[in-house]
């Protein structure tokens, strides 16, 4: 048993205010490692991230070889699927546990367990489009050069910013698991099919417009510029699918800032009074 | 030194007042138990000591600090259990613990945690198939592991079986030996009577007792005999200063007086004379139950 009524364990006795709190760098750094644990140890973040795309990939073989537009499609779908729809609903499912109440109570800063949230599911989301990608590559002779993967790499980063950045600020506004997975789906859906993830769509052109600026097609045009970029090509990464990737994700975080909710949503605080 | 002091704390929601001018100071290193029925106030009350809710009106003082306004160096004072368990479920307790004590400045050592805790054989175990008695231990865990000056427990055993709450209680136990302050709010009475140095009964968001649990029992009423006459015994060959306290309708005694040895020894001495064996006898001890029942303007149940 231990001895826990030794004098140096009694709070009391202790200088609280002399006793240094841990720096912040190593604990934003060691949250972001557990939460990226937390979604690799949960079998489903796995199967719909890696499973789902890499299977859909296979789909599209032609005469043994996968193209670079749909390594990029597939790649992109593992990754906003992650960013999106498993990192949302875990998201809730944690604030209505009262996981994020007890985690505000700590001495951890809260914006460093916001931000590790975050990057640890674009560590997770870019980690599930970078493997579709390598499976394209290395067996089914996807081209790529090493600048080629720097620029998905880019690409890759911005995207899962954007949309783990824009699930923040939505899921805050969510009351409930059930509400959360029919609601992020809703939206995914519609986003993904005419953004081309599933099947390139080139009619109507204003729907490749609207297309255009929303978070997923600059993810797939963006990372399929970069695969099939060659020195004389021109750009290796277009300025347009940037720019709306980087204002996702700053517009986003701005919102998700503002909107970010700890506490789980509970009717019971605003019962009637009772006759008594 | 106080620890947590209250002053005239109200908290409205809507026009439901769920908390109405509570005042009360828990000096360092007591354990206090705040009892009340559901909807009586006691986990605003905590939440506004944790400093998740604030104040429609009063001051509250958790180490002299407004808890509301409470930074890091604060909350690494504190520790806490939320009334519902939440945890992550997906790593092992030892992980868990591991992530939750690099927080701290002086945290204890996972594995003295896990002895407290009495979870060291479950270290490697997933929190998510732990049994609920087991989780919330692990809960407790993260709420003790840095080694808090004040820590408040909502209702850390409602649920569990009557061995998990032993194993709970007896946590708790071995961290107010280190002086730890405990404010918990629990519905069992026999908790507060074996943790609490002192109990605060909250009714409809206001005070209605504050006392001990020795005083809190002496409340309750007299000592009690009980004792239900053997098969066959005519009522009519109980003595006189038995037979008016027979309850015709069961055939029990109920002698509730001050003089309960007196009476003990005329019953014996009746018994003994006619040879019958008194197998229901039971003499108990005023109930801390019938002491809450009181305080919260409950009838008794007779």
């Amino acid at each position: 048993m231990t001895d826990i009524t030794q004098p140096a364990a009694t709070p009391a006795m202790t200088d609280t205010n002399t006793t240094r709190l841990p720096g912040i760098p190593g604990l934003l750094g060691a949250q972001i490692a557990y939460q990226a644990r937390l979604l690799l140890a949960n079998g489903r973040t796995v199967v719909v991230g890696l499973g789902l795309p890499v299977i859909l990939l296979i789909t599209a073989v032609s005469h043994g070889h996968v193209s670079a537009l749909t390594a990029a499609s597939r790649g992109s779908f593992g990754l906003t699927l992650t960013a999106w729809n498993t990192y949302g609903i875990r998201l809730v499912a944690a604030r209505e546990a009262g996981i994020l109440k007890r985690w505000k109570a700590t001495p951890l800063p809260r914006s460093a367990y916001f931000l590790a949230r975050i990057l640890a599911t674009m560590l997770v989301a870019v980690a599930a489009g970078a493997v579709t990608i390598a499976v394209g590559v290395l067996l089914y002779h996807t081209p790529i050069t090493a600048t080629a993967a720097l620029g998905v790499l880019i690409v890759f980063i911005l995207g899962a910013a954007a949309w783990a950045a824009t699930a923040t600020a939505l899921t805050s506004i969510i009351p409930t698991v059930e509400a959360a997975g029919a609601i992020m789906i809703a939206i995914y859906f519609p986003v993904i099919i005419i953004s081309g993830v599933v099947g390139q769509i080139s009619e109507p052109h204003w729907l490749h417009t609207l297309a255009s600026y929303l978070p997923a097609q600059p993810v797939i045009h963006g990372a399929t510029v970069a695969l099939r970029y060659h020195a004389g090509s021109g750009p290796l990464l277009p300025a347009h699918d940037l720019i709306v990737l980087a204002a996702w994700a700053l517009g986003g975080l701005i919102a998700a800032v503002a909107l970010f909710r700890w506490e789980p949503h509970r009717p019971t605080q605003r019962r009637p009074s009772r006759a008594r | 030194m106080t620890a947590v002091a209250v002053d005239n704390l109200t908290k409205r929601f809507g026009d439901l007042a769920a908390v109405d001018g509570v005042s009360f100071e828990v000096p360092e290193g007591q354990v206090l138990a705040v009892l009340g029925p559901n909807g009586a106030g006691k986990t605003t009350t905590l939440e506004i000591l944790e400093g998740f809710v604030s104040p429609t009106s009063g001051t509250v003082r958790v180490l002299d600090t407004d808890p509301c306004r409470g930074g890091r160096r604060w909350r690494s004072r504190i520790g806490l259990v939320l009334q519902s368990t939440s945890l992550d479920p997906e790593l092992t307790v030892e992980a868990t613990l591991a992530l939750y004590g690099s927080l701290y400045p002086r945290a204890w050592r996972v594995e003295e945690v896990l002895e407290m805790i009495d979870l060291t054989e479950d270290a490697q175990t997933h929190v998510g198939v732990l049994s609920g008695g087991q989780r919330r231990r692990v809960d407790v865990a993260i709420g003790i592991i840095g080694r808090p000056e004040v820590l408040f427990l909502d209702e850390p055993t409602t649920g569990l079986d009557p061995e998990a709450r032993r194993h709970m209680w007896a946590a708790v136990k071995r961290l107010t030996q280190a002086g730890t302050t405990v404010l918990l709010t629990t519905h069992y009475i026999d908790e507060a009577d074996h943790l609490a140095d002192r109990v605060i009964v909250l009714a409809s968001g206001r005070i209605v007792t504050d006392t001990t649990p020795e005083q809190m029992r002496a409340q309750g009423g007299p000592s009690t005999i009980r004792c239900p006459l053997p098969a066959g015994v005519n009522a009519t060959d109980l003595p006189d200063t038995l037979a008016r306290h027979l309850d015709p309708d069961t055939r029990t005694l109920e002698i509730s007086s001050d003089d309960l040895t007196g009476s003990l020894r005329d019953l014996l001495a009746w018994a003994d004379r006619h040879h019958y064996q008194l197998t229901g006898l039971e003499v108990g001890p005023p109930s801390l139950e019938d002491a809450y029942l009181t305080a919260i303007g409950q009838p008794l149940a007779l």
